[in-house]
Parts: C-alpha cells; sequence; structure tokens
C-alpha cells in the first residue's frame, strides 16, 4: 500500500497536469483540479508519514541485500542496457521534505488562486513542476534523480517567464540557463559513475558487468569507494565528482557566488512561484547534497570540509550584507534565503551530527519562512503595486492583523527562537564549533587538522555567528520602514482590497507551522537522525573519535 | 506541588496570557477587560513564586536540576539519540529572583493600567508585558545555556515590541531597533562561547548536572579536570568562552562599549523603562554572569570587572549632567549595573545578586514615579522644566525620596539601620577590596583602582540622585503652566510606587537572611572570595569608608545646595571654561553614539552597498557578462552562418536565378534544348554523386 502511495505522489500530479487542461473555458475547474490534486497528494503523503513515523525499523531494502533505512520501495528495470532503474522510496532524508513539499503545494495553488491569465496553462504547469519535485525528492537512482531534477526546470522556466513581471524573460532564461549549467555538472558526474562504477552486485569491473546508479547502493559499496580514489595522485575521481556535484548543487541552493539567478528569478517570479522557488526549489540543492555528494564521497567531503565551510560562511555573511543593500522589497528577502541557506552548507560542510541535524532542520524552516516572507511581500504588492522599501510605512496601523502574521513571518525568518528559523540555526552552529575534535584529529590532508584547527574552527564560526547581527539588522530596517510609522492613506484598504479569507488562510497556516517546528523540532529531528545514522556511516567514526 | 512545577507553572501563566490576549484582541473584551486578565495572569504566577519561595525555603533548600530533550543533535551507537536540553533549575537564588521578577512585573502591569489609559493599543501593550515577563522567567528558570538563549532572544524581541511601541514616531523606531541590534552583538559572543563549550563538553549545554549528565560544570570541572580558577594558557578556550557568554551580558545589560541602546530605550512608554530596568532584561545579564560564574576564569574575572568599572564611572559622570528625568534614571541604571557586574568580577557573586534585587526595587519605583511626573506634566521629561511638584504630588514625591535614598546608600550612622541600598552598594565595595588586595598580590598594583573607582561613584551616585529630586520636586516652579496642570495620579499609578518604596525601606532589613541564602548557593569555586569573608570586610569597611565619612550626606548636601535655586548655580559653573567642554562632552553622552554612528552604522551600510553594487556589477557581471559573450559568440556565429554558410546558398540561389533568367531565353519552346539541359543536368549530379557512392559501397555505410 506505501509502495502505491510513493507512486501516487510522483504521478498524481502529471494526471492532474493533464486534468487541467481538459476543460475548456473553464479555468475555475482547472483551479478546483489543481486543488484537488494538491490536497490529495498531501493527504497521501501525510499517511505515508504516519506509518513511516510508526515503524521502528526500515524495510531492508539493497541489492546486496544489506540493512537499509529506505523504504515503500519499488524498483523497476527502466533502460536494461545501462542498468537504469525507476527506483523510487522513502527515507529520514525524504519524508521531512515530501510534507513541506506537498503542505507547500496546496498554500501555494491558494495563493495563486487569483491568478487570471491563462489559469489552465498555470495550474497545469505549476502540477508538472509538482511531478518533478516530488520525484526529485523520491528517487534514488541515479539517472532518474537527473531526469526529476531537469523535469522541475522547465515549468518553472514559463512559469517565470510567462507569468512574471517586467524583465520577465530576462530572469526566466538567466534562472534556465544558469542551472542547466549546474546540470550539465551532473551530467559529467553521470557519465564518469557509467565508466566508473564497477556492478555493485557482483563487484565485476564496469567493463564486464552492469554498472549502477543506484544512490543507496554506491554510497554503500567499498568496490564502488575504490573505483572513485583512483585517478590522479591528488585529483582523486572522487574529489572531480564531489566538486562537479557540489557547483551543480551549489547553484540550486544558491550559494555564493553561484547565486545571482535567484534575486531575478524571485523579483519577476509571481508571488506564488516565488513562494515554491524559495520554499522547495533551493532544498532540492540542498537534498541533493545530502543524498549524493557527501554518503557517496565521504572521504573528497572531508577533504573539502574547509572551502565547503567557507563557501556557507561568505553566504551567511555575504547574503545578509547585500540583504541590507536592497530597496526592493522582494530581493531582499531573495537574498536573506541565500544568507540563510548559508547555514545548510555550513552544517552539512562540518560534518559532525549536530551540523548535519541543523543543515536539514534550516531547510525545513527556511521552506516555511521564505514561503512565507514571500507571500507577505505579495500580499503587500498586489495592493501596492511596487515594492520600494522607501515608500513604505505605517502598515502596522492599516493593516493591523496581517502585520501580525508578518511579524511572525520576518521574526522566524530573523532566528528568533521558538520559531522555525531558529533550530536550524543554532544546530549548525554548534555543530560547527563540535568539528574542532574530528579535525584535529583527523589525517594530516585533512585541511587545518592537526594542533591549529581550534583557531581555525572558531573564527569560522565567529563569523557564522555575526549572521544574527547582519540578520536583525536588515529584517528589522526593513520591519521599520514597511511596518513602522504613521498610518498614510495610499495604504489603507478597504472593501474588496482588504486582506481576504484566502490569505489570512495561506498566512496563518504557514504560521502555524513556523511556530509549530520551533517549539516542537522534533517532529523533523526525530525522523532524520536514524537515516543520518545510516547513510552518514562513513563519518561516524569521526563522531565516536570526538566522544559525542 | 513541588516548587519547580509551581516555577514551570509561574513562567507559563504569561506566556498564556499572552497568547489569548494576542488571539482573542479587542473583538472579545473592551481593554480594561484584558488589563486586569493580565494583572490576573502575572498575579497567578506571583502568587506561585511565593509560594514554591516559602516551600523550597522550608524545604531542605537542596537544587532541583531537571533537563527535558529538546533539539536532537544525533544519535548513540545504541540508538538512543543525544540532544540539546532545557528544563527548570531551581535553587535560592532561582526562588528569590522568581518572587523579585513576578511583584515586580505585578506592579508594574497595574501601574500601566493608569498609565496606558486612553491609548488606543493598551491591550496590545499588556500582552507585550505578559510576553516579556514570561521571557524573563524563562531565563531565570533556565537550566541549560540553551534555554537562557532561547529566553535571552524572546527577551529580546518583546523589549523591541515594548520600546517601538509607540511606532509611529521616528524616535522608538530607531531605539527599539538599536536595542535589538546591540543585544544581537552581545548575543554572538553567547553563541560562540556556548559553541566552545557545547564542543568542550560533549554536546551538552546543561549547566549543573542532571539525570542525562554531568552538565558543563561537572564536565569541565571533573571529567577534564579544570578548575577555572587556576586555569593555564593552554585552557584560552575556557576565558574565551567566559568572555563570548558575558559579551551575551554586556549586550543585556549594557555594559560599556554596548551601553548606547538602553539609554535610547527611554523612547518607550515609561512603565517600559521601569521594568527593563529592574526586573527584567538588564537584571538578564547580571543573572547570565552569575549563572556561569564557576566558569570565569582569572581573566575572564579580570575583562567582567574592568567592563564593569568602566561602566560605573562613565555612566555616573553622565549621569550629573543630564536634564531629561528618564535619562539621568536611565544613567544611573547604568552605573549600579556597573557596580553589579564589578561585583561579579571580584568574585562576589553573593552581592552582585543582592544588588540586582535591592536595585530592582527602587530602581522600578523611581523610573514609575519619574512616569508619574511626566504623565501630570503631560509628557515634559525636561527637568529644568519642573520644580516645586512636591505640594502637587506629595505620594510620588515622598516614594521618589525614599528610593533615591536607598540608591544613595542611606544610613543611620553607627547603626544597621539603613534603606536596602546601602547593605548590598556597601558588600559590593568591600568586595572589591579583596578583589584589588587580590589583584596587587599577583603584581597588579594598579588593581586598587577597583576599589577607589566604586566608592568615589557611591559619593557621586547620591549626588546626581539628589539632584534628580531637588530638581524635579523642590525649589519654585520652573513652568507655571505645567506646574498649574500637574496633579497627583491615580491609585493604579500611586499604588505600585508605595509598594516598591516600602520593598527599598525593608528589603535590606532581610540582609543577612537574603544574604545567607544567595550565598550558599555561591559555587565552592568562589571560595577565595568567600561570601563570609565579604561580610566580615563588609562591616569592617562600612565603617571604614562610607558610615565614617558620611559620605551619602555630603553629597545630598551638594546636591540641595547646588540645586534648590534650579540649574542657576550649576549653568555659571557649566559656563567656565574646561569645564564647559567637559560637561558638553558628557551631555552628549561621551559621544558614543556618534562614533558608532560613524564606525559601526555607516560602515556597516558602507559595507552592505559595496557588497550590493559588487554583487549586481561583479557577480552578476560575470554571469550577465558570460552571457553576453555567449550571445555575441552566437551573433558572431550566427552571422557567419548567414553571411557566409548561408551565403554560399544564397548565392548558389541567387546564381540559379541569374542562370535562369539567362536561360529563360532558351525557354523558347525549344524541346532539343531542354533535353539538353536535362541531360547535363543529371551528368553533372552523377558526377558528384558518384564518388560519394563509391565511397560508400567501398568503406561501408556509416553505422549509427
Amino acid at each position: 500500500m506505501n509502495e502505491l502511495f510513493v507512486n501516487l505522489i510522483i504521478f498524481l500530479p502529471l494526471l492532474g497536469a493533464v486534468g487541467c487542461l481538459l476543460p475548456r473555458d473553464n479555468p475555475a475547474l482547472s483551479r478546483m483540479i489543481a486543488m484537488v490534486t494538491a490536497v490529495v497528494v498531501l493527504l497521501i503523503n501525510v499517511a505515508l508519514a504516519w506509518s513511516f513515523y510508526g515503524e521502528a525499523g526500515g524495510t531492508s531494502y539493497l541489492p546486496s541485500g544489506g540493512e537499509s533505512v529506505v523504504r515503500y520501495v519499488t524498483d523497476l528495470v527502466w533502460i536494461e542496457s545501462v542498468n537504469i532503474h525507476y527506483l523510487v522510496g522513502v527515507d529520514g532524508l525524504s519524508m521531512p521534505l515530501l510534507l513541506l513539499t506537498s503542505i507547500l503545494n496546496v498554500l501555494i495553488i491558494a495563493a495563486g488562486w487569483n491568478v487570471e491569465k491563462h489559469t489552465k496553462a498555470f495550474m497545469s504547469l505549476y502540477l508538472v513542476l509538482m511531478f518533478g519535485m516530488y520525484g526529485v525528492f523520491l528517487a534514488l537512482d541515479f539517472f532518474l534523480f537527473y531526469v526529476f531534477f531537469e523535469v522541475s526546470l522547465l515549468p518553472m522556466y514559463f512559469l517565470i517567464g510567462i507569468w512574471g513581471g517586467p524583465r520577465k524573460e530576462y530572469a526566466a532564461i538567466k534562472f534556465f540557463i544558469y542551472t542547466l549549467v549546474g546540470s550539465i555538472c551532473l551530467l559529467m558526474v553521470m557519465l564518469g559513475f557509467y565508466f566508473l562504477v564497477p556492478d555493485v552486485a557482483t563487484g565485476a569491473a564496469a567493463a564486464g558487468g552492469k554498472p549502477s546508479f543506484n544512490m543507496i547502493a554506491l554510497a554503500a559499496d567499498e568496490g564502488v569507494q575504490q573505483a572513485f580514489n583512483h585517478g590522479g595522485q591528488f585529483w582523486t575521481y572522487a574529489k572531480w565528482f564531489f566538486i562537479l556535484l557540489f557547483i551543480s548543487f551549489a547553484i540550486k541552493v544558491p550559494a555564493v557566488p553561484f547565486h545571482t539567478w535567484l534575486p531575478d528569478a524571485h523579483v519577476e517570479a509571481p508571488t506564488p512561484i516565488s513562494m515554491i522557488l524559495a520554499g522547495v526549489l533551493l532544498k532540492m540543492g540542498g537534498y541533493a547534497l545530502m543524498r549524493i555528494s557527501y554518503p557517496i564521497f565521504p572521504d573528497a567531503a572531508k577533504w573539502a570540509w574547509f572551502g565547503v565551510a567557507i563557501v556557507g560562511v561568505v553566504s551567511i555573511v555575504y547574503g545578509a550584507f547585500c540583504a541590507m543593500a536592497q530597496t526592493d522589497w522582494k530581493k531582499l528577502v531573495a537574498y536573506s534565503s541565500v544568507s540563510h541557506m548559508g547555514y545548510v552548507i555550513l552544517g552539512l560542510a562540518v560534518l559532525t551530527e549536530a551540523g548535519r541535524n541543523g543543515a536539514y532542520f534550516q531547510m525545513i524552516g527556511h521552506g516555511i519562512s521564505s514561503a512565507m516572507m514571500f507571500f507577505l511581500v505579495g500580499v503587500v504588492y498586489e495592493r501596492a503595486h511596487h515594492r520600494d522599501l522607501n515608500r513604505f510605512g505605517g502598515l502596522w496601523n492599516t493593516m493591523p492583523a496581517y502585520t501580525g502574521l508578518a511579524a511572525v513571518g520576518f521574526f522566524a525568518g530573523l532566528g528568533l527562537p521558538l520559531l522555525c528559523g531558529f533550530p536550524g540555526e543554532v544546530l549548525s552552529l554548534m555543530g560547527t564549533f563540535g568539528a574542532i575534535e574530528w579535525i584535529e584529529n583527523a589525517p594530516s590532508w585533512v585541511p587545518f587538522s592537526g594542533a591549529g584547527s581550534s583557531a581555525t574552527v572558531i573564527t569560522l564560526g565567529v563569523f557564522a555567528a555575526s549572521g544574527v547581527i547582519l540578520t536583525a539588522g536588515y529584517i528589522l530596517w526593513m520591519f521599520q520602514r514597511v511596518y513602522m510609522g504613521p498610518a498614510r492613506p495610499e495604504y489603507t484598504y478597504s472593501g474588496r482590497d482588504m486582506v481576504n479569507g484566502r490569505e489570512y488562510f495561506v498566512m496563518a497556516v504557514l504560521a502555524l507551522f513556523a511556530i509549530i517546528l520551533g517549539v516542537w523540532p522534533a517532529v523533523v529531528l526525530d525522523m532524520i537522525s536514524n537515516t543520518f545514522n545510516a547513510i552518514y556511516a562513513p563519518f561516524s567514526s569521526l563522531a565516536s573519535a570526538a566522544g559525542f | 506541588m513541588t516548587p519547580e512545577n509551581l516555577l514551570v507553572l509561574a513562567t507559563a501563566l504569561p506566556a498564556i496570557g499572552f497568547a489569548i490576549v494576542i488571539l482573542l484582541g479587542a473583538r472579545v473584551a473592551n481593554e480594561k477587560v484584558w488589563s486586569w486578565f493580565t494583572v490576573g495572569m502575572v498575579g497567578g504566577s506571583l502568587v506561585c513564586s511565593v509560594i514554591a519561595y516559602v516551600n523550597f525555603m522550608a524545604g531542605s533548600g537542596e537544587p532541583v536540576s531537571i533537563a527535558w530533550n529538546w533539539l536532537q543533535i544525533g544519535v548513540n551507537a545504541d540508538g538512543s539519540g543525544r540532544y540539546l536540553q532545557i528544563g527548570p533549575y531551581v535553587d535560592k537564588m532561582t526562588v528569590l529572583l522568581f518572587a523579585m521578577v513576578t511583584i515586580i512585573s505585578t506592579l508594574v502591569h497595574i501601574y500601566s493600567i493608569g498609565y496606558m489609559e486612553g491609548d488606543s493599543r493598551k491591550t496590545r501593550f499588556m500582552a507585550y508585558m505578559q510576553l516579556f515577563t514570561f521571557s524573563m522567567l524563562g531565563i531565570v528558570l533556565g537550566n541549560s545555556l540553551l534555554q537562557l538563549y532561547i529566553f535571552w532572544e524572546l527577551v529580546g524581541i518583546s523589549s523591541y515590541l515594548l520600546i517601538g511601541f509607540w511606532y509611529e514616531k521616528r524616535g522608538p523606531q530607531l531605539a527599539c531597533k538599536k536595542a535589538f541590534v546591540m543585544n544581537r552583538i552581545g548575543d554572538m559572543g553567547f553563541a560562540v562561547g556556548m559553541g566552545i563549550l557545547f564542543f568542550k563538553c560533549g554536546g551538552d549545554l546543561v549547566l549543573r548536572s542532571a539525570e542525562s549528565g554531568p552538565g558543563i560544570f561537572g564536565t569541565i570541572m571533573d571529567r577534564l579536570a579544570i578548575d577555572p580558577l587556576n586555569a593555564g594558557a593552554d585552557n584560552w578556550w575556557l576565558t574565551l568562552a567566559g568572555i563570548g557568554l558575558f559579551m551575551g551580558a554586556m549586550g543585556k545589560s549594557a555594559q560599556f562599549p554596548l551601553q548606547t541602546w538602553l539609554p535610547d530605550a527611554m523612547e518607550g512608554p515609561t512603565p517600559v523603562s521601569s521594568i527593563v530596568h529592574s526586573a527584567t532584561m538588564v537584571a538578564a545579564g547580571v543573572y547570565l554572569t552569575a549563572r556561569i560564574f564557576p566558569l570565569l576564569t582569572p581573566a575572564a574575572h579580570l575583562f567582567v570587572a574592568t567592563i564593569g568599572l568602566i561602566t560605573l564611572i562613565m555612566a555616573a559622570l553622565i549621569a550629573c549632567v543630564q536634564t531629561d528625568i528618564k535619562k539621568v534614571l536611565a544613567y544611573s541604571t547604568l552605573s549600579q549595573l556597573g557596580y553589579m557586574v564589578l561585583a561579579l568580577g571580584a568574585g562576589s557573586y553573593t552581592y552582585a545578586m543582592f544588588h540586582l534585587v535591592t536595585h530592582a526595587f527602587f530602581k522600578c519605583c523611581l523610573f514609575q514615579c519619574a512616569g508619574s511626573v511626566i504623565h501630570a506634566a503631560h509628557h515634559e521629561q525636561e527637568m529644568t522644566k519642573y520644580g516645586g511638584l512636591l505640594r502637587k504630588m506629595p505620594i510620588t514625591a515622598a516614594c521618589f525620596a525614599v528610593c533615591t535614598l536607598a540608591i544613595a546608600g542611606a544610613s543611620i550612622p553607627y547603626t544597621e539601620m539603613a534603606l536596602s541600598g546601602y547593605y548590598s552598594k556597601d558588600g559590593i565595595i568591600a568586595a572589591t577590596v579583596n578583589y584589588g588586595d587580590a589583584l596587587a598580590a599577583h603584581g597588579m598594583d594598579w588593581g586598587k583602582v577597583f576599589y577607589w573607582g566604586p566608592t568615589i561613584i557611591a559619593y557621586v551616585t547620591a549626588f546626581y540622585m539628589t539632584r534628580a529630586f531637588v530638581l524635579t520636586f523642590l525649589g519654585k516652579p520652573r513652568d507655571r503652566h505645567l506646574h498649574d496642570h500637574a496633579h497627583e495620579v491615580n491609585w493604579t499609578m500611586w499604588f505600585p510606587q508605595v509598594v516598591l518604596a516600602s520593598f527599598a525601606v525593608f528589603i535590606g532589613w532581610s540582609f543577612f537572611k537574603v544574604g545567607a541564602n544567595i550565598h550558599e548557593t555561591a559555587p565552592e569555586m568562589a571560595q577565595p572570595f568567600d561570601p563570609e569573608h565579604d561580610l566580615a570586610h563588609g562591616f569592617h569597611f562600612v565603617h571604614a569608608a562610607l558610615l565614617h565619612g558620611f559620605g551619602w550626606m555630603i553629597s545630598i548636601g551638594l546636591g540641595f545646595a547646588l540645586y534648590v535655586n534650579g540649574l542657576s548655580i550649576a549653568s555659571k559653573i557649566a559656563a567656565i571654561p574646561g569645564i564647559a567642554q567637559i560637561h558638553w562632552w558628557l551631555y552628549n553622552k561621551m559621544g558614543f553614539d556618534g562614533l558608532y554612528d560613524i564606525i559601526a552604522v555607516n560602515l556597516g551600510k558602507a559595507l552592505s552597498s559595496i557588497l550590493g553594487a559588487f554583487d549586481r556589477y561583479v557577480v552578476d557581471g560575470a554571469v550577465n557578462g558570460a552571457a553576453w559573450i555567449g550571445r555575441e559568440l552566437g551573433f558572431l556565429v550566427g552571422g557567419f552562418d548567414y553571411q557566409y554558410v548561408d551565403g554560399t546558398v544564397r548565392g548558389s540561389g541567387r546564381a540559379a536565378l541569374r542562370l535562369g533568367s539567362i536561360l529563360h531565353r532558351t525557354q523558347a519552346g525549344n524541346i532539343r534544348m531542354y533535353v539538353l539541359i536535362l541531360f547535363v543536368a543529371v551528368f553533372t549530379g552523377l558526377a558528384i554523386a558518384t564518388p560519394f557512392a563509391l565511397g560508400w559501397v567501398w568503406f561501408g555505410l556509416p553505422s549509427h
């Protein structure tokens, strides 16, 4: 039953996308079909999570027969000649993101309820996007993953390019081509896998047996690791692949310096699309790092820890400074995403359990808070028709209930405790400091290993922690410029212009989740820790060396 | 119920109150109902706290340490989780501070009902006060650094909401933002200190041992076998962690150099000032330092003491020249906080906490009195416009007078009868004698400054407080209109003042009781600075410095003499060259705001604009440049394609046309000519195609 659910999650949106196109001259029906699809998928996800949460052990799944935490697996041969499988399943890494995606999908379709332009096409494309997103989070075969990764790209191109703002064509093409560059890196790694990976089942070399794209098996297999650690003396295949994958996913995250597609895409995209872009699509990058880069290339990850951590810290600080410089409200929120996703990169880079947990939680927390922030901006933009921070003021007086919800959303972005932005940040930070131990005891090929490691790590930690000041700076400055000040007639809305029930619904649900996640972070962390423990086994020796 | 359950309930009540008021709001009931509802919630908190206090003091006095799992940081080998924990920790200090915070919060809630009368957002104000109280109680109850940090931030955000309550005006907007951001500078240090301890203590952030583990103190002292007071150079991380955590305290307790937000926070409604400056927020920093006290190394002690000394001197001097009544009180708070922090640095855990408690009552009362005056004076805050309000507002004036005496450390010479501030401040000064001696013993003779500083400033304190009292309540009215309209405030405002003033009088009487209660929880680490030792020296010193010198009387007398006729004498003194410049410098708060504007704010803004532009033009420029190159290359190739590749095609087309036009002459129905052309064409075609065909046959067809 759960296996069926997994496949339904992927293909129902596709069915819905076709369904949306069928009704002629009836946009309301298309909208309804999209909503029903999203709600059904949400319910399926909840059912899946229910049984996932309830079952203590995982279904054993591995070609070699080993234990695994992956459950509800469907494994069909897709392209036999190159051993590509349709392999989907659920583990702790995918479950919370699936839930996040399905919740956001419902809210985003509600947020896009007032899209009048080509409603049918909008909803249909959105459902195709949904298909791609769920596929990414469920695929366990590298090729299949790649396919879904690309599938999610195309609808986004049209959604920005057709329904976007004044510079929509520029933003859409930039988004598309930039992300495509990442995809090419991904493709190169895939070709590398094809030529290098021995048959996991038989252990035979690639030339004789069939290579595998099974990501779970690749991570666990000794032979694969050996194969990857060949190549140059220093530049092993693993390092090349790690770097290529990192570029590919860093573009998606996005991490500095691969981030400039994001502000443009966000500024031009319509509100619901900004929400899904920040809420879920960026998480595909972080998820892919967690799913592919780190488990499959553990040695390369240790080697790269410092570089990756620097990317994370620079993203945090640089993103925050850039956010402070913006006068376009939406651009400010877009740069805040860059800054916040820096904690994901940093938490992963330092290879501690706390850091990983933090990185993952940050993705979920940011999924809620960024979607909410973009919606909050959208609500005002639809009424004021501009986003110039210097022209706002006094919204707290003219829209008090909305401002109350806005406070929850923006303060969640600010990383206020008991809201969803806090646990991820604090865990990433703590994890960073925790890394001192393993780096101190690491072999000499790990950068900054040995006695001097503590100073290096503490310095990184100090810079990362300085993000809390800058975040407070740009969020509160924005809050002051938009919400504080005397009431202004031009932002006083009455009658049909008042914030309506649909909008309150979206904001209230997001605020509710922001609070739930902040007060009870275990709801996410409980699901992921076993999986992390299992698929990050190559790093667990680090943790035990650290004594915690 | 056990004390810990009572205290958890006491913490939860204001949170529930906040949620109810914010969610239901004006639609359900009017502001009057909600105001008294919030008073009821915090009053319930007070009842719980008092019962817990009595229970705990009557019980064994054994601290209760409970840790609940909250944030999972990993999985153990056996599959169980490892967590960052939060939970209640109850000892005598906890119950004492709960009682103090809830008493003051309740009184401020009641006071707010009168003060905020007629404000359109009064309900919301009361809700924020609930949130503020909840946050502070969460800190006091905190067993782990994580919990302290959580509520630390919540105190920050509730103060943000309260200071910026009148957000229509520019002043509060800037002040609340400044308060939060400056606090976050301290919080960064807090986070770093927490991170270092997290790493050293194996992911444990609980301070004292609980069921789940030994806690930070246990780990450092037992497992790592480090004695912080004798920590060597290889334990520099402990000093760093201690200073980092103390940075958090510097932010919240507004210590130099993070002090500038506190005077600006006066932009909030006065009830906010009265609670911020006494029981919550600024108290949090001192409390945190007291909680992490056993971790502080000698270097950290010195750092803490120095910061405290600088703050107390600087603020007292500034307070002497301010004319805004709330500013005087604000700087007075800074100075008194400096005393507490100095005491902590000097190792007198006991007296720092004792002064925190006594100060909370009289400072809260002073602010409420000031608020009443401001309320009566139609929001005029300049003392230059006051004068002679004693007759108009006798209750307020009496409360203000009592608290002025209390903060001045008034006592009856050669007896033990004194107001509360006397006991705690003398204890601090006594501790600094020990500390100065200890430093001198280590070759730091200048350590004596830690004793002379607070001693001299004790005189200054009495002086500037007298100045404020005299300028406000005595002398001739300087603004007739204001004076005519002034009136005593209603009971919701004077009642809390009277209660607080009586606390300021008698809480010192229980000196030995309270003092003894706190010092029992003082960690063993503090033995070199043994409270009993403090006590002995305290009395020795009481005679030596303050009582003998009748210090408070001198200062008060001077204050009367100078200011009883308004600012006429003082302004003459301030006009003397040399003094004038110092006066100007002090009046402008020693220029810190300007300095920070130049250094931090402008630098931050400049950096953000530079990086923003860098991002736009360089980073994004590179992307667009790459795109441009790609596009230009495309055009180039496209042009080449059009010009040459397609040109050839077109050329041949044109050639064919031209040929056609030539040949069309031949189309005169001449059949033979047609056949000829056909023949030539076929032959040419074959001639071209044959080599290809031969090639295919020869080499095989291209496979795919």
